[in-house]
């Protein structure tokens, strides 16, 4: 009951946001406690301009890739979460990333996140888990997280996009 | 008004996210569904898919009844996982007119949505009777919308109902 309570009070801090910034942030912040991850980067997909692009990142900014490069990109076209405990020795990753921040990438888990239109519209990625690799438990349980943030995340993004117009 | 439709929703979220039970959240979206449509009736069928049973509540929102889940509109939006709008609900192959004969309710229009869990498999169905005018493909998309926006409670409760 304290993991349900946690969640829906989460969700309820989620839906009083209409920022898309701080939308972003806050479902980033909560999947890093939730799995014990050091990051968390949440990826939005751009399908006209084929790009894969975050807003902010911590310790980073904006990163876009292609809309086919690294282990995101490989989410996005094979439509299925990917764990990748073994980065430098997986050709999908970019290692030119951790060059420019510094950081080192032990481990990847990433789950896409569809919109109402059951289309990709974003992707979650977490890097380093604090102890021991990404494991089954911590990719069943994104998957419902990615559901569960998807709502809020589709109706932000469209009221932004009304903004924009 | 379509801006109004969408931005109540952020409203109605945190308000659901507030309950933590079927019981209570069921009623809510019966209730926001039917205002944000417009539409004179509004069940929410729960869908059983190991044991592929659908249960339903009934006027208040809190007894529940079982009904078949491969029959009427309702089964056929399980089966095709999609949209179903018909404005002539007597002319669908599908509908089943024994329930307005068992209700004496008189059924013009339906539209249904089903509601997909994380792993998108199917775990129930949005179902609206009788919009005055008609159901039209702007309630097509926010019935789609809106289906994927409760998603993350249900299965969230569903989780923990179970256990």
């Amino acid at each position: 009951m304290k993991k349900f309570n946690e969640i829906a009070a989460f969700g309820q801090k989620l839906m009083a946001n209409t920022d898309m910034d701080e939308v972003l942030r806050l479902i980033a912040d909560e999947a890093k406690k939730l799995v014990n991850a050091q990051r968390c980067s949440l990826f939005i997909v751009d399908e006209e301009n084929e790009l894969l692009w975050t807003k902010h990142s911590d310790g980073l900014e904006r990163i876009v890739v292609g809309l086919h490069s690294g282990v995101v990109g490989d989410t996005y076209q094979k439509q299925t979460p990917q764990i990748v405990n073994n980065p430098y020795e997986d050709e999908r990753f970019l290692p030119h990333i951790d060059k420019k921040s510094g950081f080192v990438t032990h481990n990847i888990i990433t789950v896409p996140i569809y919109n109402s239109k059951r289309n990709i519209m974003g992707i979650l990625q977490l890097l380093n888990k604090q102890e021991g690799d990404f494991d089954n438990d911590d990719l069943e349980f994104l998957i419902f997280y990615a559901n569960y943030i998807s709502g809020s995340l589709e109706l932000v993004m469209l009221n932004d996009d009304k903004e924009n117009d | 008004m379509q801006t109004d439709k969408y931005a109540r929703l952020s409203e109605f979220g945190k308000e659901l996210l507030s309950k933590h039970s079927l019981d209570e959240g069921l009623p809510l979206i019966i209730k926001y569904l039917k205002a944000l449509i417009g539409a004179d009736r509004c069940s929410v069928f729960i869908y059983n898919t190991r044991e592929h049973r659908l249960w339903s509540t009934i006027a208040d929102g809190v007894e529940r009844i079982e009904v078949d889940a491969d029959e009427g509109i309702v089964g056929y939006t399980i089966r095709k996982k999609e949209v179903v709008m018909t404005n002539d609900a007597y002319s669908h192959p599908e509908f089943l007119s024994k329930i307005d004969t068992q209700t004496g309710y008189l059924t013009k229009n339906i539209l249904t949505a089903p509601i997909f869990d994380s792993t998108r498999n199917v775990i129930g169905v949005v179902e609206l009777l009788n919009k005055s005018g008609g159901f039209d493909e702007e309630d097509r998309k926010f019935i789609t919308f809106f289906a994927h926006f409760i998603s993350g409670f249900l299965e969230l409760v569903n989780i923990y109902e179970k256990i």
